[in-house]
């Protein structure tokens, strides 16, 4: 594998996305509606809220929002350079499909990467200049989570990119994919759960203490696993977390969610580049 | 299996071996009768001997797309330095067989070097030697035309003086940093040609190269093209315009239906076909005897007889008696044209079927 040539697609599918301007447009979204959230955000305390309140307010729509942008960036990789035909010219240079694939993963990933830090992390900085007692760490966990789960959702994508043989065939996929992880699999889980359990003698104050099973199975969900990571990593933040109801394992560490996110990461991609060496362009 | 070409140390002719990888091999020279042994290359690529004449040889390529075989077996060789012209009707394969060349299809059977580098196997180094300008020409639509060519040539070792006057040798020196997406079709196709010119490989292959383009544009691609054989460099052309074809390529394969029909030069083809040329006699006075003289020919076709000129078809020794007979009927010749076969009348009867 030559670097130069993994950097050069990387560098030009950072070129190509900067030209496209709604880079830009997410994270400047990211860093007004951060600053939204701290500024209105509770209704208790008008004004800017510390940075683990907006945490708080922010982690569910990270976990929609993230992925959905994420998916937009991945869906097109491969096949829509396939579709548009420019595939075949960067292939019949001296290049292998393993340098082609893991070059535009680093360049989309820096992209989103990108987006992540400038658009979160902008608007903390602003935050943090008017409020007293920064926990600058929570702030780069929750950076680094959310770039994560950005990474798990872009690595998806690029194995569908290869498995459809149309560029508006990986699209619909990847909202599936969206809606999967999103909406359908946290109900069946819960729905699994509520079978599993007396819920009758559940009060309106108590907790559910999950089985095992249904802590090992929402790890096949990475959403799940990132609000999990940050309610471990910085406390229980989130007005709709379900660790208040449901708490979180005593067994789930913040390095043991990492490596599932990481798990996610490797598996996807090495699934992306297996398709992608059999492919025919 | 590995077959291998190796060059006899006295007579210097090619032998083809085959063996397993590694393997020490006993030879035989057919022509000095010289033996001895040969030990096939393993998978180091420093080892895999390259032939002095073949530029790109394909043996038995097959090329199936579920039940549907695209390219059925096919061999053929281009000679270092020649143009050669690979020719099909639509659907034929010869766009298969092009990415299967580039290794951008994964061929179910065959084998394929480039410059003597199995395709196959060392796919990487084989595509050095190679500028490619695909049917379908796709840029970034985003970045500048020498942004475009900045990135390929980063690939190709190739730097940004030589994408600057690339783009000028393709008519596109003023347009260099607008947008590709501004571009109109035949500017594209320009820019392809750039792009296939990088880094000056020693081979180019060219599927439709005039796609898009005005008369202007078709005559700086084909300029371009004799004058990179001039410079040595072997030219694999796929293309409709079979005038243009015939007007620069060496030698001629010709695909039908997934199978290799015919290569040759267009001469050797046309007499294979027993196709005759045209012939135009022009006399300053068109008399019956005239015409009597040469309908007599039994192996002479008269196309057309028109005012005081003759068409006919006929071979070149009958050329001569049919000029006798017009001379000895009192005819007075003005003017004599021949039309060699087109290349269209030979891709005609090879892919009528």
């Amino acid at each position: 594998m030559r670097t130069t040539i993994v950097t050069s697609i990387a560098k030009k599918e950072i070129m190509d996305n900067v030209r496209n301007k709604w880079i830009i447009l997410i994270s400047v979204m990211f860093a007004l509606l951060t600053l939204v959230i701290s500024y209105f955000g509770s209704l208790r305390s008008p004004g800017w809220q510390d940075l683990g309140v907006t945490i708080a307010g922010m982690e569910n729509l990270i976990t929609f929002l993230v992925p959905i942008i994420a998916l937009m960036l991945g869906y097109a990789a491969i096949i829509g350079e396939i579709e548009r035909g420019s595939m075949s010219s960067l292939l019949s240079m001296s290049t292998t499909r393993f340098e082609i694939i893991i070059g535009k993963f680093l360049g989309l990933a820096s992209v989103l990467c990108f987006m992540i830090l400038v658009g979160f992390g902008t608007a903390g900085l602003v935050i943090a200049v008017n409020v007293s007692n920064v926990n600058y760490l929570d702030y780069l966990v929750f950076l680094g989570a959310t770039m994560l789960l950005g990474l798990v959702f872009l690595t998806i994508t690029m194995f569908l990119s290869t498995i459809f043989n149309k560029r508006s065939a990986a699209m619909g996929g990847a909202i599936l994919l969206w809606f999967l992880f999103n909406i359908i699999l946290p109900v069946v889980f819960l729905g699994l759960l509520a079978t599993s359990v007396d819920i009758t003698t559940i009060g309106p104050s108590s907790t559910i203490i999950a089985p095992d099973w249904y802590n090992i199975i929402q790890f096949f969900n990475p959403t799940a696993v990132y609000s999990s990571l940050i309610t471990i990593a910085i406390g229980p933040v989130s007005s709709m977390d379900f660790s208040s109801i449901i708490p979180l394992p005593s067994w789930y560490s913040s390095w043991l969610l990492v490596s599932v996110l990481l798990a996610w990461i490797i598996l996807f991609f090495s699934l992306a580049v297996w398709r992608f060496q059999k492919k025919d362009i | 299996m590995s077959i291998q070409l190796v060059k006899c140390p006295a007579c210097k002719i090619m032998i083809t071996i085959s063996g397993k990888s590694g393997e020490k091999v006993p030879i035989a020279c057919p022509q000095c009768k010289q033996k001895g042994f040969f030990t096939l290359p393993g998978e180091p690529r420093s080892q895999i001997i390259t032939t002095d004449e073949i530029a790109i040889e394909v043996v038995n390529l097959k090329k199936q797309f579920n039940k549907f075989i695209a390219v059925d077996n096919i061999s053929f060789s281009v000679k270092k330095g020649e143009i050669f012209g690979f020719l099909g009707p639509n659907g034929a394969g010869k766009t298969t067989t092009i990415k299967a060349m580039l290794d951008l299809i994964h061929a179910n059977t065959g084998t394929i070097r480039i410059h003597g580098t199995d395709v196959l196997t060392h796919g990487k180094e084989a595509k050095k030697y190679v500028g490619y300008l695909p049917e379908k020409v796709a840029f970034y639509s985003n970045l500048t035309a020498l942004q475009n060519l900045g990135f390929y040539a980063e690939m190709k070792h190739a730097s940004k003086e030589e994408c600057i006057t690339l783009l000028e040798e393709m008519g596109l020196g003023d347009v260099g940093k607008k947008r590709v997406g501004t571009f109109s079709k035949g500017m594209v196709q320009r820019l392809g040609m750039a792009r296939a010119l990088l880094g000056n490989p020693p081979i180019l292959i060219l599927d439709e190269p005039s796609g898009g383009l005005d008369p202007r544009g078709v005559v700086l691609i084909r300029d371009k093209i004799l004058a990179m054989k001039k410079n040595g460099t072997t030219i694999f052309i796929s293309s409709h315009i079979l005038s243009e074809i015939q007007e620069i390529c060496d030698r001629v394969s010709i695909i039908n239906k997934g199978r290799l029909v015919a290569q040759d030069t267009v001469a050797e083809l046309s007499n294979k076909l027993n196709l005759k040329p045209h012939i135009t006699i022009m006399v300053d006075v068109m008399t019956p005897a005239i015409e009597n003289a040469v309908k007599a020919f039994s192996g002479v076709e008269v196309l057309k007889i028109q005012g005081n000129s003759i068409e006919i078809i006929c071979d070149g020794a009958m050329k001569a008696k049919v000029i006798l007979a017009i001379s000895t009927a009192g005819g007075n010749i003005l003017n004599l044209q021949t039309k060699e076969p087109s290349l269209e009348e030979v891709f005609m009867r090879y892919t009528e079927a």
